[in-house]
Order: C-alpha cells, then structure tokens, then sequence
C-alpha cells in the first residue's frame, strides 16, 4: 500500500507541469495569468497559438527543413551503413573488423570537439548556413549507430542465402539491395527513427552552423523564440509550439513501438 | 584503396562452405567507402583539428598562431571556467541522484505491481518534449512572479541566482528524464531470473533486504549501462542549459560545454573554446575510464 501511496503522490507531481503545458497551451494567448495557471480556459486556441509562433519565429520554412533533414539524413545514413555492415559481414572485407571499429569509433566524439572545424570549413566552403551542409553533418554523426546495427543484423543471416544468389549470378549489389536490404527492413526502421528523433530534437549543430530561419532546425529556432525575444511571446504561444513541435517523434514512435522493439532484438530474422 | 579480397574460409557455420570464398565482385571495398570517407572528413577530420587548435591562437580570421599550452594555463586561471566545473560536477552528482536514483525507486516500486505501467505513465510524458519544449514549459513556472512562487508563497528567483539555478535546472532535467531511466530499469528488472527471488522469499526475505541482497546483485549489469550512459551524457550537459538561461545570469550557470560554445561562438576565441572541447573530452573519457575499471573490479 506504501508503495502505491508513494508512486501515486510522485506521479501527481509529476503531472503537474504536464497538466500546466496542456491547459495553458489551449487557452488565448493574450489571456495568460500566471495567478490563474491552474484553471483551464475552456477555449481550444491551441492552434490559433500554434500560428501565432509560426508567425512570430518564423517556423514555417524552419520546420520545413527539418523533416528534410531528419527524413533524408537518417534514410542515407541507413543506406550508407547497410552497405558497410554488408560488405564488413557478408562479403568478409578484408580487414573488415578494423573498419568496422572505424567507422563506429565516430560515436565517442563530443559534439563540442567538431563544432571550430566544421563552422570554419563550411564557412570557406559555402556550406555554412545550408540545407546541403546541414544534411551531409546529419548523415554523419547518423552513420557509426547504422552501420553498428545492421552488422550485428547481417551477421545472424544465413550465409548460405548469400550463396545461393551467387549461384544464381546475382551480382554483389543486385543481391544487397533485393536480399539484404528487404530483410533489414525492422532493423533498418529501428535506426531510422532514433535518428530521425535525434536530428529533429538537434539543438546544438543547428545553433553553430546555421543562421537563417528557413535554414535552422526547428528546436533551434524555437530556442530563439524562448531566448532572444522571449520578452513579447505570451507563454500560451510558446507552449503551444513547444508542444506541437514534440508531437512528430512521439507519434512516430508510437506508431512504430512493434517494429522498434522488433527491429532492436538484433540479429534475429 | 588497396583493399584486397579476403581468401581465408569464413568463421560462422560454414563447415560445408568451399574451401575459397567465391569472388564478390571488385567494387566491394568500394562499398565501405561512403561510410569510411563521411565518418573521416566530418568526425575524425573535425577532432583532431580541434585538439590542434587547442594549442593555437585563432580568432577564426588570422591563421592559428601556436601558443602551446598557453590557452590550457588561462583555463585553470579563468574564474568563469572554475563556475563551470563546478556546475558540471553538481549535474553529473545531481543526475546520480535525482534522475537516476529516483528512477531506480520508481522502478522497484512498480515494477511488480498489477497495471504498474499505469503507475508509470506520469513519468514517461515528460520525455516527450525536447531542450527547447522544456524551457517553455518551465520557464514561466519558475519565473519571477511564476506559478513555482505563487504555489510556494515564497519569492524565489529561482533562474537567477547561484547555485541554485543549476539545482532548479536539475530538478526540470529530472522531471523530463526519470522516466526512461524508470523504464530502462523496469525491463531489467523484468528480465531477473525469478528463482532466486522466490528462494528468498521462502527464506524469509521482504522489502528492503531483498532488494538490498538479492534484487540489487541481479540487476548490477543493467545498472552499470543507466549509470554510465548517465555520467557521459550529464558531464555534456547543454541543451537544457542553454535553451533556459544561456549559462546566465553572469555566466553563473553555465557548463562546460556551454562555456565552449560561449567562448567559441560567441566571444570568437577559437582557439580557447577548442582547449575547453578538449577538456570536456579529456574529462568524459577520464571518467568512462575510471568508471568502466571500477565496473570490471566490482564484476
């Protein structure tokens, strides 16, 4: 009984700022009092708030070029490590190992350690500030953890289906992309939609590498409208953007919670 | 690329396999080269330079100048830099505590219990929103004349003053990430072997001894990963930080890798904010380090 007590008084504080985010998002923006927090309004102005903030933090291109990165990136970033895995696991590169450890050794590295390099690099290279740019450091921070899975996964396929394609004269890359690849499929979208998570959740690169609003990603951007002019954003606005923009990466995991769980059991076909 | 054919007979069950590999086709090495190039130019590239400019003078438009270990001498003398250590160390001793402490308490508490999910709900809703979802919703709460004050009846300037804007920073972070930690836990928790517990049980075992002699020994693998994943990810702590007081108030609540970023991007000292990279870095893998020997002496 201690124990339900305890878990029930935790969990309603919990679910205070919780309850706070949904009913002051919902209520017009102007009519915020912080002494009246607590009461809903009784008004559905969430998406008026919502428009509100595109307005005023100019999301619209923002948010735009997000789903660009966070769709593109992660599928390349896929694509890309499959082949490693692939070719590390199925056609037994030589060496392949160290490759492997190459290749995944790019997930120790602090963000902080490639920020000075990368800003002056694509600074001289035209990348700075750009879609292209922001896609190409997205695939590949994304790479190390795709190519980490997927060897796991085709390392407990049947060499023997390998074999037989052989023989049957398909050539290395027909046999990837019409076998491999399709029996990857959970795995494939298990990795997908962490990284898709990560780069839609992205603070940091999007802060030191992009400026304009049609260009930075959206929690970047948002953090501009809770920092740089926080003093005229009536707080309904902001949390309805904080909440709308939350909304993607938990409908896709939750749209997705068998295939992830499906996708994580490694190495299981 | 001279990378060449491997000829040795595969290892995994290849007992009837041809003594020779059949040839693959000569593109193959190509294939790991996409992943190769990409992980070299945009993460290795970028790392090692930055240990270089460390050691530099560099404004981002003269050319680094060398200065050897002079950026590394200012840091230990920088009294912003000592804020930030101190500030890193209270999130990492606060995120053993709170985050992942709590989360282990809830964990056990529910993790057996009839619709124990139900219980846990509260808690996973926060991990929903982001850095920047956070601060919206706590910003007005601990706001001067926020709902935090009102409830409270206090005046509290919660976002302003040191430490204490660290600590309030904590509590949202452990309000956002108790519940994955709750999660991770419970599926471990989940997965002990039940015999041991019922041996136990029968052996007269109940509430705390049980957990303490039993159920703790079980899970210590499960433990070692929260806790690790933890350490690294709070001695990095920077979003939350960022989006809610930009190290602020005087810089008194910033961390290391907030300073890195201030003194990198927004103070344009290239070379410094480099030393400071490379301090956090130094610092990470130090405690990995420490912390993984400590697991395999204890193991």
């Amino acid at each position: 009984m201690i124990r339900r007590a305890v878990l029930l008084v935790l969990g309603l504080v919990w679910l205070g700022p919780t309850y706070l985010l949904v009913v002051n998002a919902f209520r017009p923006a102007n009519s915020y009092d912080a002494s009246r927090a607590w009461a809903p309004s009784g008004d559905i102005a969430i998406f008026q708030n919502f428009a509100l903030a595109i307005e005023r933090a100019d999301l619209g291109g923002s948010l735009a070029s997000t789903l660009l990165y966070s769709v593109v990136s992660p599928a390349l970033a896929v694509l890309i490590g499959a082949l490693a895995g692939y070719t590390i696991v199925v056609l037994r590169l030589r060496g392949g190992f160290w490759w492997f450890m190459l290749i995944f050794g790019g997930t120790i590295f602090p963000t902080q350690m490639l920020l000075v390099p990368l800003f002056v690099t694509y600074s001289d290279a035209g990348l700075y500030d750009s879609r292209p740019g922001m896609i190409l450091v997205y695939t590949a921070v994304s790479v190390p953890l795709a190519a980490f899975v997927l060897r796991n996964f085709f390392t407990g396929v049947a060499f023997s289906i390998f074999e037989a394609a052989r023989m049957d004269g398909a050539s290395t890359l027909r046999i990837f992309v019409r076998i491999y690849l399709p029996l990857a499929g959970s795995a494939l979208a298990a990795v997908f939609i962490l990284e898709f998570t990560f780069i839609w959740n992205d603070l940091l690169f999007g802060l030191a590498l992009t400026q304009t609003s049609g260009v930075r990603p959206v929690m970047t951007q948002l953090a501009g409208l809770m920092t740089d002019v926080y003093a005229g954003t009536p707080v309904p606005v902001g949390l309805a953007a904080g909440l709308v923009v939350s909304l993607p990466t938990v409908a896709l995991f939750l749209a997705t919670q068998r295939l992830f769980a499906r996708g994580l059991s490694l190495g299981s076909v | 690329m001279t990378l060449q054919l491997e000829r040795a007979p595969g290892r995994a069950g290849g007992a009837r396999r041809p003594r020779r590999a059949p040839l693959h086709g000569r593109l193959r090495p190509g294939y790991v080269a996409p992943a190769v190039l990409l992980v070299a130019a945009l993460l290795y590239a970028p790392f090692l330079w930055t240990v270089y400019l460390s050691f530099t003078s560099y404004d981002g438009l003269a050319p680094p100048a060398f200065a050897g270990l002079r950026n590394f001498g200012e840091l230990l003398e920088d009294p912003a830099l000592l804020t930030s250590i101190r500030n890193t160390l209270i999130w990492v001793a606060g995120t053993m505590v709170l985050p992942v402490g709590l989360g282990l308490l809830v964990a056990v508490l529910s993790y057996d219990l009839p619709r124990g999910a139900w219980y846990r709900l509260p808690f996973m809703l926060p991990y929903a929103l982001s850095g920047a979802g956070l601060a919206m919703v706590w910003s007005p709460i601990l706001s001067h004349d926020g709902i935090a004050n009102r409830l409270l009846g206090v005046d509290t300037a919660f976002l302003q003053e040191e430490p204490h804007n660290t600590l309030a920073m904590l509590l949202v972070w452990t309000w956002q990430q108790l519940g994955v930690n709750t999660l991770l836990f419970v599926v471990g928790l989940q997965s002990i072997p039940k015999e041991p517990i019922e041996a136990a049980r029968l052996d007269g075992a109940s509430g705390w001894s049980l957990f303490r002699h039993v159920i703790w020994p079980l899970m210590a693998p499960l433990t070692a990963v929260v806790v690790g994943l933890a350490l690294v990810a709070s001695l990095k702590t920077f979003d939350i930080v960022w989006v809610m007081t930009q190290g602020g108030p005087g810089r008194n609540s910033e961390t290391l890798a907030v300073t890195m970023y201030r003194e990198t991007f927004v103070a344009s000292q290239y070379g410094y904010g480099s030393a400071v990279a490379v301090l956090l870095t130094v610092v990470a893998g130090l405690a990995s380090y420490l912390y993984l020997r400590g697991q395999v002496r204890t193991a």
